[in-house]
């Protein structure tokens, strides 16, 4: 019965781990900014995002084209694809503007994360 | 649109070719015949068509984040073969008997790998500013310079290598080889980062202001050994145990093949 006991145990803690992290995700609220990509431009091109706060980016890209999303200051780089929409996580980040752009059409693709 | 488009083949190309280039100066040194460089480059084209046509299928995995976690499975799958490309060389160094077939085969599986992840962007890329528009020309003209640009960093690298002394030749090729390793782990966690799998935190420092990620160097530097201006702590301390791993490895194995020429040595005394 003890030997039983010990094999279930370790078992019994990750699950209740698991519910508890999943538990926390669900509730910690990590926030949602949805932009667009429309004819090669980013909308809104300008989004403010608080400090040491992770926030979720969800990409809709309108274009019939693939546009790449890529920031150095943000260390992000993904493909979005055409009529397609991508998630990015970014932060916690201290105060400050972080540019991004799309790789594929830079010339009109520009955009920067303010953090206040 | 020409110099977007040269810009971002280079990027590309660059850190594929870098991969190469060691391993070819140092598949010279282990006196290994060619055939691996094309099968790899066939196998790499193929998995770049495969990859690039199905990237809408791996995005909208895990949530939307498939990109990011197939990314950084291929990443990581590159690390373990460059440890294991790592501990034969080391066995070669040592006087070690080593299979040329194995060895053939790991670096097929890192080469392909490699020219996958970068190949399906660049076909993503030129399908997806050659669709509806006549940029045809400019682009392709962009992507031969970026791509001819790519190559001729690598074959540099290449010619330094084979040009130095035996022995620097394979100390200075398997410095480089941890220090891609190392990048490799640190971009496989960064995709993870990003794709919300592991933790985020604030960035540790930031050297954005001494080396822009952005420079021509600073995007030689992120090809070569993953540089990043601002890693997180996370991101800093696997890139560290990325770099450390292989050196356990190689003085583990030399201290063991050291103490046994020292055990047969005593034998023939004996």
């Amino acid at each position: 019965m003890i030997n039983k006991l010990r094999v279930y145990n370790p078992v019994g803690i990750f699950l209740v781990l698991l519910l508890f992290f999943y538990h926390t995700n669900a509730w910690s609220g990590t926030p949602v900014i949805h932009i667009e990509i429309h004819n090669h431009l980013f909308n809104p091109s300008e989004i403010i995002i608080p400090e040491n706060t992770k926030v979720k980016l969800i990409i809709h890209n309108k274009d019939t084209t693939d546009e790449e999303f890529e920031s150095y200051e943000l260390n992000r780089e993904k493909v979005i694809l055409g009529n397609r929409k991508g998630v990015i996580f970014i932060g916690p980040l201290p105060a400050g503007e972080y540019p991004f752009f799309g790789e594929f059409f830079p010339k009109t693709a520009q955009g920067k994360v303010i953090v206040k | 649109m020409l110099l977007s488009s040269v810009i971002i083949i280079l990027r590309e190309v660059l850190e594929a070719a870098l991969l190469l280039s060691i391993l070819t100066a140092l598949a010279r040194q282990l006196q290994l015949n060619r055939h691996w460089i094309g099968w790899s480059l066939l196998f790499g084209l193929i998995g770049s068509i495969v990859y690039g046509v199905n990237t809408d299928i791996v995005s909208e995995w895990f949530e939307g984040v498939g990109q990011e976690v197939v990314n950084a499975i291929m990443q990581l799958t590159i690390y373990f073969m460059l440890l294991m490309y790592i501990i034969l060389l080391t066995r070669f160094v040592n006087h070690q008997k080593i299979s040329n077939a194995v060895l053939a085969f790991i670096m097929i599986a890192i080469s392909t790998l490699a020219i996958t992840r970068e190949g399906s962007e660049i076909i993503l890329y030129f399908f997806s500013v050659t669709g509806n528009d006549n940029h045809l020309l400019v682009v392709l003209i962009g992507m031969i310079i970026g791509g001819s640009i790519g190559i001729s960093i690598g074959l540099l690298f290449y010619y330094l290598l084979i040009n130095l002394r035996n022995n620097w030749s394979i100390i200075i090729g398997m410095s480089l080889l941890i220090l891609v390793a190392a990048g490799m782990v640190s971009q496989a966690s960064l995709l993870l980062i990003q794709a919300d799998w592991l933790p985020s935190q604030l960035p540790l420092w930031d050297t954005s202001g001494w080396l822009s990620e952005r420079s021509a160097f600073g995007q030689l530097l992120y090809a070569l050994i993953g540089y990043e201006a601002t890693p997180t702590a996370l991101q800093a301390g696997l890139y560290v145990t990325g770099l450390v791993l292989p050196i356990i490895l190689i003085l583990g194995l030399k201290a063991k093949y050291n103490r046994q020429k020292h055990n047969q040595s005593l034998n023939v005394q004996k």
